[in-house]
């Protein structure tokens, strides 16, 4: 469960101060998957990043309940010079859970062969992605905060982590930002829209999509 | 309780990474935190000999360099590591569990357990060429390493913090700072030999109050009495109130990516 409290987050700009989130209050159930949908720039990777920790909002706080993820997605986070294993290991120790195991969940899913052993700046960009993704699911969070999924791996690839999802639902959910609605629609039952610095809450996708198009 | 336990999960997955990529891929950055002490101490040493001058009565020249320049080592790799440490840490950062004071306080603990041991190591060796070993005060040199380090982490956390803002910090540490202070802290010079208004200038200087603390610990003949741990002391105190606080302002300036 997620519970966002009055969070405020603004970026200094040549022409002022643009206000990403203005005071947003907003609650996130437990083992319901819901996206994050809003134009390029409203600031959903920011929202994302609030949530996970790992920026600071201006004003607000973020109430977390349960294991939270980083966001997943765009594939920072490892070192050029590590292997996949290696990298693996050190998310695992992170973590507190067990290394080896980890290690063999991650090796599985990513599917990107003897590259597991390499430094990940041997890699490309589809499989960092697919290494970032195989990670995450090695680890057991209740929330998973997924940045963008369009961009991980291919169709095939793709079918694979809506099928882990699903397999998860009835203990985790997801928290989805994209600017597709299509992908929204495929994976998540709730939807919010990221709009002017507030973010409205709608019980289906397709409310949600109304207001987009609008 | 439960943040402790996660705060030192990550300090040793940091530490076990850092292990990996700070001596490159060969490995080679170990041998190379030995050697570097060893050149230094050859170059000196063959100055003393054909200078014919001698250490300070009581020590031998190898074990008198030994202690200048190990600790002075250890000062300057935790301030110039942990300077750079969460610039060349930014990916990490991307992880929640993971924060900027983790970063640096996973590169401080390696770095001062690779000059623990390079210290050690040098000692342990020397002892071995003279056939004793002089270790008068255990204690007290285990204090002076300490306190290298404290002011060594102390002053790169506040350049680390600094570097956030502007990079300029970070350039001047090197060769305005760490330079001069390798030549004003009393490595290849005893306290004891300065004339009094040199040594009256010097004593500003918190690492040759450490030099000198180590080697009275160190040598059963020789009297640290020209310096005290309060000064240092006072030093680390005050760098880290400052790089705590200037931490805590950088933070939210920190970007990603």
């Amino acid at each position: 469960m997620i519970e966002l409290r009055e969070l405020t987050k603004a970026y200094p700009t040549r022409s002022g101060f643009n206000v990403v989130l203005d005071a947003v209050d907003a609650w996130f159930p437990p083992r319901t998957n819901v996206g994050v949908l809003g134009r390029n720039g409203a600031g959903k990777s920011t929202l994302v990043r609030l949530i996970s920790g790992v920026e600071q909002p201006d004003a607000g706080r973020v109430l977390r309940q349960g294991r939270v993820s980083w966001p997943i997605g765009f594939s920072g986070g490892f070192s050029g010079s590590l292997t996949g294993e290696e990298n693996s290991r050190f998310v695992a120790r992170i973590y507190g859970v067990d290394a080896d195991e980890v290690v063999g969940f991650a090796m599985d899913f990513a599917e990107i062969g003897e590259y597991f052993q390499m430094p990940v700046r041997t890699y490309s960009s589809g499989m960092r992605a697919r290494l970032a993704f195989a990670l995450s699911m090695a680890i057991d969070f209740d929330v998973y905060l997924v940045d963008e999924i369009t961009s991980v791996g291919d169709a095939k690839f793709q079918q694979k982590c809506r099928a882990e999802f699903e397999a998860r639902r009835d203990r985790s959910s997801v928290i989805l930002v994209s600017h597709s609605l299509a992908t929204i629609r495929s994976y998540c039952t709730h939807c919010t829209l990221l709009k002017d610095g507030r973010l409205l809450y709608f019980d289906s996708v397709e409310r949600a999509a109304e207001e987009y198009d609008a | 309780m439960r943040g402790l336990v996660i705060e030192l999960q990550v300090i040793h997955a940091l530490v076990l990474r850092e292990t990996k990529t700070r001596f490159g891929a060969h490995r080679l950055g170990y041998v190379w935190a030995l050697l570097e002490p060893i050149i230094w101490i050859a170059t000196f040493g063959a100055m003393y000999y054909f200078l014919g001058r001698l250490a300070p009565p009581g020590m031998g020249v190898v074990e008198f360099l030994v202690t200048g320049i190990v600790p002075f080592l250890l000062f300057r790799s935790l301030a110039t590591r942990l300077t750079a440490a969460v610039d060349s840490n930014r990916g990490l950062l991307f992880y929640p569990r993971v924060r900027p004071l983790d970063v640096v306080a996973a590169r401080a603990v390696l770095e001062f357990a690779t000059h623990m041991v390079v210290f050690v190591l040098l000692m342990g060796g020397t002892a071995l060429v003279n056939g004793r070993l002089t270790l008068d005060q255990p204690l007290e040199v285990l204090a002076g390493l300490a306190l290298a380090g404290g002011l060594g982490a102390s002053l790169g956390l506040s350049f680390c913090a600094a570097s956030v803002y502007s990079n300029v910090a970070e350039r001047l540490l090197g060769p305005v700072l760490m330079r001069p202070l390798f030549w004003m802290s009393g490595i290849f010079y005893s306290v004891e030999a300065l004339p009094s208004a040199a040594r009256n200038v010097l004593l500003y200087n918190p690492v040759l109050h450490v030099i000198d603390l180590i080697r009275g610990g160190v040598f059963p003949g020789y009297e640290a009495r020209h310096v005290n741990a309060w000064y240092p002391l006072g030093w680390v105190l005050v760098l880290s109130f400052l790089g705590l606080t200037m931490e805590r302002a950088a933070r939210r300036r920190l970007q990603l990516t």
